[in-house]
């Protein structure tokens, strides 16, 4: 492993709190991921768990709150560390985010190009290493539209991880998969943190990858967390909206009558 | 991060140490290759690695090539765990010969 | 986007103005917007290298390639094309006058001062504007830019500044290919009807041109090209709301290049010749 890492946490979100124009979509996230762990940050559509991906990202800027990578605090970065920073994350998308005009391998080495000095040699063999772990290796020159589903999020995961990072997201690494490419990809992100003890965290809403691959779950509900524990714990809560979403219930929120008819007849 | 190369064998060993990273391995890459070059067969030594990332596995990879195309002898040295761990991953446990004492590399 | 929702009481004259005033702010807000595109495009292809993030040769290239080499064979045909009517409505007009071998003289100036650079640019705009912002508006909905910025990699760096490149190289050198062939097309109309040979045709263009008109076409050119550039990027990053807000945002970059590279040529050719 490099150098001993300077902060306790590998993730450290305080406070967060995140709007798109006027409406609020975090609620005073806070968060520790720890280094090596896998953290599953769980949640239906419209819960912000792509919000909060998004503020770990450095994508977007919070309206409150603090967000630490590595130690480092985004909101005070410079450009050149931020940029330093980036060389340490990897991120596989949902839609995989290839480059559509580069085939495969050249997505793959891309981080490279633009972060190292190496021979180009070199970084051949690092991409075609990393198409290897990922079981693309006979589909490097393919350009991105030639790929499945599946495949391009093995592609993504790929160019993920060429860098070899300290921190990876993942976006809904099983969505739209079929469940035998769901469980392979679920078992490559296990092998990867054995393998290479990077800190993972993957934003998902399928409960089956969750309690497979997680260490640590996070359950995110209306833009704020409702719990952050172990999967039994999760699992076992009597918290009726973790149920709800657990069995798959649709939302049986109590309904205010006067409230409800208000917002349908506007007066 | 200092290399330090020996005579043992009929082979010459390179010994890496420390972290063999994005930043050391260009270094490796071109000591490997110098050694090859000149028509030695070669053992790279990992036991002092203690951290080796991909470009430094890319850097062997090369090497071990070079050597197969040119009939010469390659072969790793003492790999770690962790090492052992990050060749796993691509299956490169597979094609390196991988030996654990210098002695062992008659058999090569 | 119905801003009256929000003052549901307001008079109807009232809410135009209000109507005006907030166009008028996103209108100044754009503007910021791509001036600052244009700043950004600049400090990386200055200063790229020495913070080790260079504007690479390559998509410089590319681009270029694109933009201008794809472009050759169209640009060819329509400025032949725009030549031989020139020469036609010239001589039909000046016959008139008995002045037929004057139409050279027009035809050399117009075409150098005024078609080449607009046909050009309006081609470059319709062919690969557009084609720019869908690209961009669709790499913006695929979260590729979002991937570019993850990795580490400025987009204005990626993606804008060797366009805006591309852009200043391929318009001057079409254009100059433009004047070519628009005085050719004019030529073989006239030595068919005025009866004189190509290399009469061309001195007489050669003595009609000064560099003034050549270079009042390629200062033109320049500026469009600028102005497609920045239009059409600029576009392409504001896309929201999937395939139909790109098929929106390609038709406005087409339509807003367009009108400017039209007033912005009106504008110089008055200060270019009066001033």
């Amino acid at each position: 492993m490099p150098a001993a890492e300077n902060s306790e946490y590998a993730i450290e979100v305080q406070h967060l709190d995140a709007h798109y124009g006027e409406r609020q979509i975090l609620h005073d996230v806070s968060l520790n991921v720890h280094h090596g762990e896998i953290m599953v940050i769980m949640g239906g559509s419209g819960s912000g768990k792509s919000t909060l991906l998004r503020h770990l990202l450095g994508l977007n800027i919070p309206t409150r709150g603090s967000i630490t990578l590595l130690g480092q605090d985004l909101a005070r970065n410079s450009e050149a560390e931020m940029f330093e920073l980036r060389r340490k994350m990897g991120v596989a998308f949902q839609g995989g985010a290839l480059f559509g005009s580069m085939t495969v391998e050249e997505n793959v080495v891309l981080p490279l190009c633009e972060h190292t000095e190496l021979d180009e040699k070199t970084m051949r063999i690092m991409g075609r290493m990393k198409l290897e772990v990922v079981n693309l290796a006979e589909f490097g020159d393919l350009m991105p539209s030639e790929l499945s589903g599946g495949m391009i999020k093995r592609a993504a995961l790929a160019r993920a991880i060429v860098m070899d990072p300290r921190l990876l997201f993942f976006d809904e690494p099983s969505a739209g998969l079929d469940p035998v490419a769901a469980v392979e990809l679920d078992e490559l992100i296990l092998r990867l943190r054995q393998a290479m003890n990077i800190t993972i965290v993957v934003v998902t809403h399928e409960l089956e990858s969750a309690f497979k691959i997680a260490d640590r779950i996070t359950v995110l509900d209306q833009g704020a967390i409702l719990m952050t524990d172990s999967v039994e714990a999760v699992r076992n809560s009597d918290n009726p909206r973790i149920q709800s979403l657990l069995n798959r219930l649709p939302r049986d929120d109590a309904i205010d009558a006067d409230e409800y008819l208000e917002r349908l007849t506007g007066i | 991060m200092e290399c330090t190369t020996r005579l043992e064998n009929g082979f010459t060993v390179i010994a890496l140490c420390g972290e063999v990273d994005l930043h050391f391995s260009p270094k490796a890459r071109e000591i490997i290759l110098k050694h090859l070059q000149d028509k030695n067969h070669v053992l790279v030594d990992l036991s002092d690695v203690t951290y080796i990332d991909s470009s430094g596995v890319a850097s062997l990879v090369e090497g071990f090539q070079h050597a197969r195309t040119h009939d010469l002898k390659f072969a790793l040295l003492g790999v770690s765990k962790a090492a052992m761990q990050i060749l796993q991953l691509s299956r490169l446990d597979k094609v390196f010969p991988i030996i654990t004492h210098a002695a062992e590399a008659d058999q090569l | 986007m119905s801003h009256a929702a929000q003052n549901p009481g307001l008079h109807p004259a009232l809410r135009f103005v209000e109507d005006i005033g907030r166009k008028t702010v996103a209108a100044i807000e754009e503007l910021g917007y791509v001036a600052s595109m244009l700043a950004e495009s600049c400090y990386w292809l200055i200063f790229g290298h020495r913070q080790q993030q260079p504007v690479r040769l390559r998509n410089i290239i590319a681009e270029t390639m694109r933009i201008g080499v794809h472009a050759i064979p169209i640009i060819s045909i329509i400025c032949l094309a725009i030549g031989v009517m020139m020469a036609i409505q010239g001589i039909q007009t000046l016959k008139t006058f008995g002045a037929e071998s004057k139409v050279i003289v027009g035809i050399a100036i117009s075409i150098t001062r005024e078609f080449a650079p607009l046909i050009v640019s309006i081609m470059v705009a319709g062919r690969s504007g557009s084609a720019i912002t869908a690209r961009i508006g669709t790499m913006l909905e695929s979260q590729e830019i979002d991937a570019l910025r993850v990795i580490g990699i400025n987009p204005a760096r990626y993606i804008t500044a060797p366009l805006l490149l591309a852009m200043m190289i391929s318009i001057p050198a079409l254009t100059v290919l433009g004047d070519f062939m628009g005085l050719l097309g004019g030529g073989l109309y006239c030595i068919i009807e005025l009866k004189i040979t190509l290399a009469i045709y061309f001195e007489r263009c050669a003595a009609a041109l000064s560099w003034t008109d050549i270079s009042q076409g390629l200062i033109k050119s320049l500026a469009f090209a600028a102005i497609i550039a920045l239009v059409s990027v600029s576009n392409g990053f504001q896309v929201r709301g999937g395939a139909e807000g790109v098929g929106r945002a390609t038709t406005r970059s087409v339509v807003m290049s367009l009108t400017f590279i039209v007033i912005v040529d009106m504008i110089f050719t008055y200060f270019l010749n009066f001033a």
